[in-house]
């Protein structure tokens, strides 16, 4: 399995001394991400996240398949996680380092398993044809807080995201292009975010999103995954450190705060892409919804 | 340096004038990195950066930031030692290249019976000793001649900054000036190391002084601040502490 380079002993030690003497290396306190970006693709459904160095790119596709035989009425949503050797080197294609596996659980748990997603609105024709909803994670910049940052992305991505209509007469479903029809929104039933805190000097000093050196250094690692409503959708502790419990209530309260931080923010960015698209309210025109004026046909 | 920076784009014709004329014993032109001969007078760049020229060597290169480090027979650089093998430490001068090979008895004062234990992940400052395409790079703490370690050898404590390859060639000139560093100097004190490989190591006695330097030195960098912004800097930094 390929490893990362070690940090050196030197590095090491200083980290350490500086966080006794409550200093980060980048001037940070404790519990303060790093300047978060966020920008979307041309197309529906890309993010690019950009997490002080760290940059993790999101992008949602659609394909239409059979439903699996156990779940007609679901359709199917997949993430897959793909880290470029660009980003460290690390990483490999095809060897997966142990962060790559983590991540990808994480996701998993944080996203698919919480329901973020209602499945359910992916089905077109029961047992027969259903959308396949797949969100590729490409992690381009490695500097920590990939967890963080590509919890993000993906959310971001799929509030961005659009899907094509379609109609059903019966047994036959027919795609419509989006000349021909509007793309419809996904239907997100709520948005979990992940705060990563790393813990130091056996569970007296924490850290909100560690950088590479820090993640390096420190002990243990839980990421709490809520949403905005400070529902949690699950907790995952690594690393042998020993983590008090009142600490750890503490942390879902700073995680609430920062996650109602981000949602804000990734609601902000989608307002503006969504204005930019969008000028004038000329989309709300389309609506079938608007009221008929009875047209005059000319001759 | 001369006074007067000619700037190049890659491809650009080099004029007559700006080549050095050779005054000293060497007759032939010796081209640097960046540099191209196109026969039977032409010469042309590369890449994009400042023209250097030296009379006395009767030498020309581009002087430019470039994206990574590859090893040069003489160049001082901040290794980390992966691990022993039978004779020599194994050695990472940055995560992308193969590692490179420092023989235990390449210190002053080592012999069979005291070589120095280096556990993995220390840093040493070293010279290399040879680099060629097909074989790793050999690094030496030693000057060969006098046997002597002048400096080189593990380093101890502080704390390792990142900087661009161009700042740490710009820190390792002869007659280097940093505003920054003889502001700072002056008021407090504190120990560089800079290694080619992209690498400096500071070491200031307690974390502030030392986080405050190192940080200091990679915003000259990253802004590529000049003379009055670095001034500017120093009086942060010297207020920080």
């Amino acid at each position: 399995m390929p490893r990362e380079a070690e940090i050196s002993i030197n590095e090491r030690e200083f980290i350490k001394q500086a966080l006794q003497e409550q200093i980060r290396l980048d001037g940070r306190a404790f519990d303060v991400f790093r300047s978060l970006e966020l920008t979307f693709g041309e197309e529906y459904g890309v993010a690019d996240v950009q997490l002080g160095k760290t940059r993790v790119i999101a992008r949602i596709s659609v394909d239409v398949v059979t439903p699996a035989p156990e779940r007609k009425f679901d359709g199917i949503f997949q993430i897959v996680t793909e880290f470029s050797p660009m980003a460290s080197p690390a990483f490999e294609i095809g060897r997966p380092t142990d962060a790559e596996v983590i991540l990808s659980r994480i996701l998993e748990k944080a996203i698919r398993r919480s329901n973020a997603l209602d499945t359910e609105s992916l089905c077109i024709i029961a047992g027969q044809k259903c959308f396949a909803l797949r969100a590729d994670v490409h992690i381009i910049d490695h500097d920590g807080g990939l967890i963080d940052a590509s919890c993000i992305a993906v959310i971001a991505a799929l509030q961005h995201f659009r899907r094509p209509d379609v109609q059903v007469e019966g047994e036959k479903a027919i795609i419509l292009s989006v000349r021909e029809r509007e793309p419809i929104p996904l239907s997100i039933l709520h948005q979990p975010l992940c705060v990563t805190f790393s813990y130091f000097e056996e569970g007296e000093i924490y850290l909100v999103d560690a950088n590479v050196a820090e993640e390096q250094v420190r002990q243990g690692q839980v990421i709490i995954t809520m949403n905005k409503h400070g529902e949690i959708c699950q907790i995952a502790k690594y690393g042998g450190a020993t983590v008090n419990p009142l600490a750890l209530l503490n942390c879902t309260n700073i995680a609430l705060e920062k996650v109602k931080q981000m949602s804000k923010f990734i609601q902000q960015k989608l307002d503006e892409d969504n204005k930019k698209r969008n000028p004038k309210g000329l989309m709300n025109e389309l609506s079938a919804e608007n009221a008929r004026e009875n047209a005059v046909i000319p001759g | 340096m001369a006074s007067a920076l000619t700037v190049v784009l890659p491809g650009d014709v080099v004029a007559q004038d700006a080549l050095p004329t050779g005054t000293g014993k060497k007759k032939t032109l010796t081209l640097g990195p960046g540099l191209r001969h196109i026969p039977p007078n032409t010469v042309t760049t590369t890449v994009a950066g400042t023209l250097v020229t030296d009379n006395r060597k009767n030498a020309a290169l581009v002087e430019y930031n470039s994206g990574r480090y590859t090893p040069f027979a003489g160049d001082l650089v901040i290794a980390t030692v992966n691990g022993s093998a039978a004779e020599n430490f194994n050695c990472l001068l940055t995560p992308e290249t193969p590692p490179a090979a420092l023989p235990h008895l390449a210190f002053e004062g080592a012999t069979k019976k005291t070589r120095p234990q280096l556990p993995p992940n220390s840093l040493v400052y070293c010279r290399v000793a040879s680099a060629g395409k097909d074989q790793p790079p050999e690094l030496t703490c030693v000057d060969p001649s006098t046997g002597k370690g002048e400096g080189l050898g593990p380093l101890k404590g502080g704390m390792l900054f990142k900087i661009s390859l161009g700042m740490a060639r710009r820190l390792l000139a002869p007659k280097s000036e940093l505003a920054l560093l003889d502001v700072v100097g002056a008021k407090v004190g504190f120990e560089i190391t800079v290694g080619r490989n992209g690498l400096v190591h500071v070491d200031g006695g307690n974390v502030r002084t030392t986080l405050a330097v190192g940080r200091g030195i990679q915003e000259v960098d990253q802004k590529a601040l000049g003379e009055s912004g670095q001034r500017k800097l120093a009086a942060d930094v010297l207020k920080s502490l």
